[in-house]
């Protein structure tokens, strides 16, 4: 009886969708006690911070994610007569997934974490023993965290800061973590420079961004809108931008907003280097315009007031993209995921 | 020229309203003043520069040309300057100083010329362009009253010269030239003066018409903040037409506002079976892929064929052009300037701050510079096409369509219009 009610709610939400983006899947909040019964709490609560937006950047879901898998991971009991490499993914990793899904579409980051975990399950001998089994995820989790976000999140850092020059007006749009980090960084090394932040009205990181810049005393220019595009790419050295994901062909994937200014920063002759963490490359999808992978924002779904989450920066507009494994353009080969 | 929808700037009408009541002096300042505080804007401009320069003409003294081009120079100047982001102001002002030396060296030529009445008698059609005569520069037509009347270059095409108002100046004797001449000039220029407010007001209308061969059916065209300029056209168009239309521009929420505005536009698009999406987006290059055709307002069109835009539109042109998509500007030919932009256009009119920073906010906002442009020029490398009430153009034409609306005395104006 799950599935009918589920359907109808979701038509009702989508029906103020116009027809031409009636393909791109939204975020909504899945009730809980919809939910499938083996849905672990600490799943359903993570679901409901993606759905609200509460948890919204793609290495923040991915973590928070993780974090909740771990626990799921913890109170797991392989039944009697089952192995956990042919029980967990099918029976109780999947369910957690789909609750996931539901709530919001998951990022390509978190689809390349979930594939590596399905593989080190499947790689289990039948005959593994569930406790080691357990203590072997759980550690490789723990590595992953450490490697591909914490550690990721400096060294990102570091190099993007050892790109600016004493005296440069630095552009970002909005706020993204990799960026804040990289002016942090740069400011502690002592570098003098100015940051030029175009907001996104519908929300307002740049502001938050702007503030955090402030307090360490980085000399900050703020618009509140693209409005000042030109004046603004026109004035900066480079442009810093945060990527949510990087297609197969080197698209980027980031805030509905930023392809603007990497095109016009990019018909300006001006630098324009994306920040972005491997795990959020996708080596198997290609996407040419915002169109294909998308989101609708669930708090702007009608005709009455349409917003998409992301658009589509095509690898032309992107002087190189900074990882923590190397810098190159986008569709550079990465690290393998 | 009355706004159709309620509170389309009732300061305006205001202003006109007490136009009979005020002195000169008095007028000029609350033009100013409400220029100053962008209580006028955009096409408003051109329509209040118009009416005041009407008023000098008819109020102030004066007793020759000179004096007369002084006045409405000198008044032109000051409402300019009021408004240095609105270019259509300092058109205006010239149109109405070309007006007035075309009358003035009418008037003069018509007394030098009683006695050759008859020549010309003999020779035109009305309204057809006679055969070459040895007076450079100006092209007459024969008037059944035996007047000889200036076709006033491009911009009295549209309007009928209503010929029997003028006084038949062929008869008045050289030594009473200069009073006779004095209210015949007057009632000229405000004729003269008439014919543009009628050009300004008729303008969208005009641009209208060519709405549904530039829309095809099934097109989705994009709209940034639309004026009654964009409004009208894409009226027109649904009239004729079944199209989708993304209107970009939305204001973001402050202090809790409604978010989906242009209802009238858009109930008016509805019932005419063309849809209507509200963007509330800052960035467009996500819908472009979507979009086959751009339509934007211009504030102001530059010699070189560039842009003064609001500060979105810019946006939308640059999107579209990335990826080849038309970029369709509409503007009334009073809107060209026959000048080309400055640094200080080019680089954009900064609004106020404080509408998207709260400063209660406190800390950390107290140190931040806030730049909240509001106008913005877009190169004429963005711009497809130029509609016009006389037309569609491309960029190669705009200096034909200057040179039949400027005269060269009035296009080095720049300088004392626009600094000062």
């Amino acid at each position: 009886g799950r599935r009918p009610s589920i359907l109808v709610a979701e038509k009702d939400v989508r029906s103020g969708i116009p027809e031409c983006f009636s393909h791109v899947p939204m975020a909504k909040r899945a009730s809980t006690s919809q939910a499938h019964k083996d849905v672990h709490s600490a799943v359903l609560a993570v679901g409901q911070q993606m759905a609200t937006f509460a948890i919204k950047d793609s290495i923040a879901r991915l973590e928070a994610t993780l974090l909740a898998f771990r626990k799921v991971i913890e109170s797991y009991e392989t039944p009697k007569g089952n192995s956990l490499s042919r029980h967990f993914v099918p029976h109780v990793l999947n369910p957690q997934i789909e609750y996931l899904t539901e709530c919001r579409p998951m990022c390509f980051a978190m689809g390349n974490a979930i594939r590596l975990l399905k593989g080190m399950v499947n790689k289990f001998d039948i005959d593994t023993d569930e406790t080691e089994a357990k203590e072997d995820l759980l550690e490789a989790i723990d590595v992953f965290i450490r490697d591909r976000i914490t550690l990721a999140e400096l060294i990102v850092a570091r190099n993007a800061a050892a790109i600016i020059n004493r005296g440069d007006v630095i552009l970002t749009y909005g706020r993204h973590r990799l960026v804040e980090k990289t002016f942090l960084e740069a400011k502690q090394r002592g570098k003098e420079f100015d940051v030029s932040i175009i907001d996104d009205p519908y929300d307002g990181g740049g502001q938050e961004l702007a503030k955090s810049l402030r307090r360490a005393g980085i000399r900050v220019f703020y618009s509140p809108n693209l409005g000042g595009l030109r004046p603004n790419v026109e004035r900066a050295a480079n442009v810093f931008l945060g990527a949510e994901a990087i297609f197969a062909n080197g698209s980027l994937q980031a805030p509905a907003g930023t392809a603007d200014i990497a095109m016009a920063a990019s018909n300006a002759g001006k630098q324009v280097i994306a920040l972005c963490e491997t795990i959020n490359f996708d080596r198997e999808r290609v996407s040419v315009d915002a169109l294909t992978y998308n989101e609708i924002d669930p708090e702007r779904n009608t005709a009455e007031s349409f917003r998409l989450l992301f658009d589509n920066t095509r690898d032309r507009f992107i002087t190189g993209v900074i990882t923590e494994f190397e810098t190159g353009t986008g569709n550079s080969p990465a690290q393998a995921i | 020229m009355a706004p159709s929808q309620a509170g389309y700037a009732p300061n305006l009408d205001k202003f006109l309203k007490s136009l009979k009541g005020q002195t000169l002096e008095a007028s000029t300042e609350s033009l100013i003043y409400l220029l100053k505080r962008k209580q006028v804007t955009g096409d408003e401009c051109a329509n209040a520069t118009a009416r005041m320069l009407l008023q000098v003409v008819a109020k102030s003294k004066w007793h020759d040309v000179d004096q007369l081009l002084a006045r409405v120079q000198s008044t032109g100047s000051r409402l300019a300057r009021a408004a240095p982001h609105e270019p259509v102001i300092g058109n205006i002002v010239r149109r109405v100083l070309g007006l007035i030396r075309d009358e003035a060296t009418e008037d003069r030529n018509a007394d030098e010329m009683s006695e050759s009445v008859e020549d010309i008698q003999a020779l035109s059609v009305p309204a057809s362009p006679p055969p070459p005569r040895p007076h450079p520069g100006l092209i007459r037509t024969q008037t059944a009253g035996g007047s000889v009347v200036v076709s006033k270059s491009m911009f009295n095409l549209l309007s009928v010269a209503d010929t029997a108002d003028l006084p038949t100046t062929t008869s008045t004797p050289m030594s009473q030239a200069q009073p006779a001449s004095v209210s015949t000039l007057r009632s000229e220029v405000i004729d003269g003066i008439e014919e543009i407010m009628d050009e300004i007001s008729q303008a969208d209308d005009q641009i209208a018409t060519f709405a549904d061969i530039q829309i095809s059916p099934g097109d989705y065209v994009l709209v940034y903040q639309p004026t009654r300029t964009v409004e009208k056209f894409l009226v027109k168009a649904a009239s004729k037409r079944r199209f989708t239309v993304f209107i970009a521009g939305i204001e973001p929420p402050h202090n809790g506002a409604a978010e989906a505005p242009y209802s009238a536009l858009r109930k008016k698009l509805n019932a005419a079976g063309v849809h209507t999406i509200c963007l509330a987006s800052n960035g467009l290059m996500a819908y472009i892929p979507r979009i086959n055709k751009v339509v934007i307002n211009a504030k102001a069109v530059y010699q070189n064929g560039g842009l003064l835009v609001d500060s979105g539109s810019s946006i939308a042109a640059l999107a579209a052009h990335a990826f080849s998509k038309p970029v369709i500007v509409l503007g009334g030919v009073f809107k060209f300037c026959p000048e080309d932009p400055s640094d200080q256009v080019k680089s954009g009119e900064q609004g106020s701050a404080s509408s998207s920073v709260t400063y209660a906010e406190g800390a950390g906002v107290d140190a931040l510079e806030v730049e909240n442009t509001v106008t913005d020029y877009v190169p004429p490398e963005l711009v497809d096409i130029y509609v016009t009430n006389l037309g569609p153009q491309t960029r190669h034409h705009l200096a034909s369509i200057l040179a039949d609306h400027y005269k060269p005395e009035e296009m080095v104006l720049t300088m004392q219009l626009g600094d000062a």
